[in-house]
């Protein structure tokens, strides 16, 4: 493959200059508590039916613990005495062309950083910590896989991934108003954009306004029927942040910069991030780590915001609308690296009347194989695809006819799941759940105005 | 070299393997600390707490809950390598203080406990060099720090058992305390800052303590 071989040529051309630079910049992205994790691992191998890229393809590399060994392995070359005077007995090894290409396919091609192996560990080890400084030093060498390290350059560029230029979001967001307005029956329903002081900045992934104008305007519809005082703004409204995939925390912290900055330009109240793992764990999460700097405000997940709504009684809700089975997808940044697992479930139970839990759930959900920026590099398709093959069977052993993904790039990978695995199930968004529930009230249209009044 | 220069031996290789793990842990810091910065939405030492207690538990993890048998060796294991230090730290009394070995019931249960820890050493060991998977994963190093420590917990059953060797147990003793930093076993000291962080990591973010 093209990406492949350019990468291939690029660490064939690697100085021994370049090789030990490329040691010296590790060691500042791995921090003391990586230097530990890294040395901690006792090779039981016990976590390695844990990873689902194991699990499906069976072979020795695919271990967390094979793919933490080659890090280590250079790490212990460098910096441990007994590297330097044992390799042998301590499996240390120069960081040479063969290795860089170890670490590529370990932390790019053999991991989605989804961190299910760290909570089957025997002592603790936090793989995705330790993999993604290895993503960051490799980005840092020019090692990254181009498409991923594009979609980072395109969100640095046009202030989102996908290159939608502000002209086509406010027309889209225009667009989705008037659907909107049509499906509640109002025409007074809004998306405010740019509303300066309200309550709620909603953020969304740019895959909405391209591909999946629905699950915006299911998201509109719940601020519509919870009376929420909300706005979206004109620039900086893509939540998604690859920075996180990449491992350049700069890059990283220059893109969740333009969420804060559109925050701080709006004064709005609290930041709410869409339906996204990825985005959620980076702006949540990351962002104060990578620009070292704690927000004024708080950011909040979409779904602990709709939970809220049905505490307060904001959202009336007929469940009896929805009778086929559902079930949920824990994505790993939202549940296991974001720690939100249950709004999501309390949502769904009110929702709908026939809710299933995948086996297992929660913080010990399995990747859906799209993670950890996967989906944006070609590749490492068949092995995306294969990976997910332990999702889809998942999916299948509950019965569900629908699948609950509170993210969009888990909605991508599950499309793709479902038509290579022939799961025959339809995949939703939680908003689109709510919304297909919810109870609106009735509008009396002002006189004169012809309406089609429904409740 | 007599009985007192063996034991001041062990001794010396105890500090001495003290103060290089302890080194090892404080070096880690070189590579830079950072606090968090994010606010937290759980708690930090919940997390800790969870990773140190019931986290530890065999039905916390999917890894110890689907391998029984391996957990249990793993335990034994361990279980013989504590008993076997005791044993060691019983033997480095000075003899003239009285008999060198624990009274009969506690020499009994450390008896027991040695065998386990021997059963778990070399089963693990077996399941290592048998295991292509294993294999696949280890390294020269993983090999003899259990060679080493089973060895040294045979050395403290036979002294149990048979009352002599215990010159034996005592350069068993040093070897091992000397491997102890440079090899794999080093997780003895590391094991517990890797966990706290882990624990804090993701207490802070509420996911420990797991809900199942
Ligand atoms: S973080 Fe996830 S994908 Fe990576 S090695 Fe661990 S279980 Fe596998
Ligand atoms: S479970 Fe932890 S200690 Fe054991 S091999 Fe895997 S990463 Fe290493």
């Amino acid at each position: 493959m093209a990406d492949n071989e350019t990468l291939d040529a690029k660490i064939e051309a690697l100085t021994a200059e370049e090789l030990a630079r490329g040691l010296d910049i590790f060691r500042q992205k791995l921090g003391a508590a990586g230097a530990l994790w890294l040395q901690t691992c006792v090779h039981c191998g016990l976590c390695a039916e844990s990873c689902h890229y194991f699990l499906t393809d069976h072979e020795p590399q695919s271990i967390p613990a094979h793919k933490l060994e080659q890090v280590a392995s250079a790490f212990r070359g460098r910096y441990t005495l007994v590297g330097r005077l044992a390799p042998a007995l301590t499996g240390a090894r120069p960081f040479d062309r063969d290795l860089v290409r170890a670490w590529v396919d370990a932390a790019f091609g053999r991991c989605s950083t989804c961190g299910r192996c760290s909570l089957n560990c025997t002592t603790g080890v936090n793989v995705p910590a330790v993999m993604r400084a290895a993503r960051a030093t490799l980005t840092e060498m020019g090692l990254i896989p181009a498409d991923l390290q594009q979609v980072v350059t395109t969100a640095l560029e046009t202030g989102n991934n996908m290159a939608i230029t502000r002209e086509d979001w406010l027309d889209t967001v225009q667009w989705i108003e008037e659907e909107t307005q049509g499906a509640v029956n109002d025409p007074a329903a809004r998306i405010p954009v740019d509303k300066h002081g309200a309550n709620i900045l909603f953020t969304v992934n740019p895959r909405e306004p391209k591909f999946f104008p629905l699950g915006m305007q299911a998201s509109a519809t719940v601020f519509y029927a919870a009376g929420e005082d909300w706005t979206v703004a004109s620039e900086g409204w893509d939540l998604t942040n690859y920075g996180l995939f990449s491992g350049n925390n700069a890059e990283g912290g220059a893109i969740a910069r333009n969420l804060l900055d559109s925050m701080d330009r709006l004064g709005c109240r609290t930041l709410v991030i869409g339906e996204c793992g990825h985005g959620f764990a980076s702006a949540r999460w990351e962002a104060a780590e990578w620009l070292r700097e704690r927000p004024g405000f708080r950011i909040i997940s979409f779904l602990e915001l709709m939970e809220d709504y049905f505490r307060q009684g904001r959202l009336k809700v007929d469940p009896s609308r929805l009778t086929d089975r559902v079930t949920l997808h824990d994505p790993c940044n939202t549940v296991r690296q974001g720690g939100i697992s249950e709004p999501q479930r309390s949502i769904l139970r009110r929702c709908v009347t026939d809710f299933v839990e995948m086996t297992p759930n929660r913080a010990e959900n399995f990747c859906c194989g799209g993670g950890g920026g996967q989906l944006a590099m070609a590749q490492y398709r068949d092995r995306r695809l294969q990976a997910g093959g332990v999702k889809a069977e998942q999916i299948r052993a509950t019965g569900a006819r629908v699948v609950v993904a509170p993210c969009h790039n888990c909605i991508d990978q599950l499309m793709e799941l479902n038509r290579e695995y022939k799961l025959g199930v339809v995949i939703k968004t939680v908003a689109e759940i709510v919304a297909d529930a919810l109870v609106l009230p009735t509008i009396t249209p002002p006189a004169g105005e012809d309406h089609d009044v429904t409740s | 070299m007599g009985d007192a220069g063996l034991r001041l031996g062990v001794a010396i290789c105890a500090v001495l393997a003290a103060v290089a793990l302890l080194l090892q842990v404080v070096r880690t810091r070189s590579f830079g600390t950072r606090p968090p910065m994010a606010e937290a939405q759980g708690s930090a030492l919940r997390g800790i707490l969870y990773a140190f207690g019931p986290g530890m538990a065999p039905s916390a993890k999917e890894s110890t809950r689907t391998h029984p048998v391996v957990y249990a060796l793993g335990v034994g294991y361990h279980l013989g390598i504590f008993t076997a230090f005791g044993v060691l730290v019983w033997s480095m009394r000075d003899a003239a203080a009285g008999s060198a070995l624990p009274p009969a019931p506690v020499r009994q249960v450390a008896l027991v406990l040695t065998a386990l820890g021997m059963i778990g050493g070399i089963s693990l060991l077996v399941r290592r060099a048998r295991g292509p998977l294993l294999r696949a994963i280890s390294i020269p190093d993983d090999y003899l720090a259990n060679l080493l420590t089973t060895a040294f917990i045979a050395l403290a059953g036979l002294r149990l058992l048979a009352g002599s060797l215990e010159r034996a147990l005592l350069v068993g003793a040093m070897l091992l305390l000397l491997y102890i930093p440079l090899g794999k076993i080093r997780h003895c000291l590391f094991f517990f800052p890797a966990r706290w962080n882990l624990g804090r990591h993701y207490g802070r973010r509420g996911t420990f303590p797991l809900r199942h």
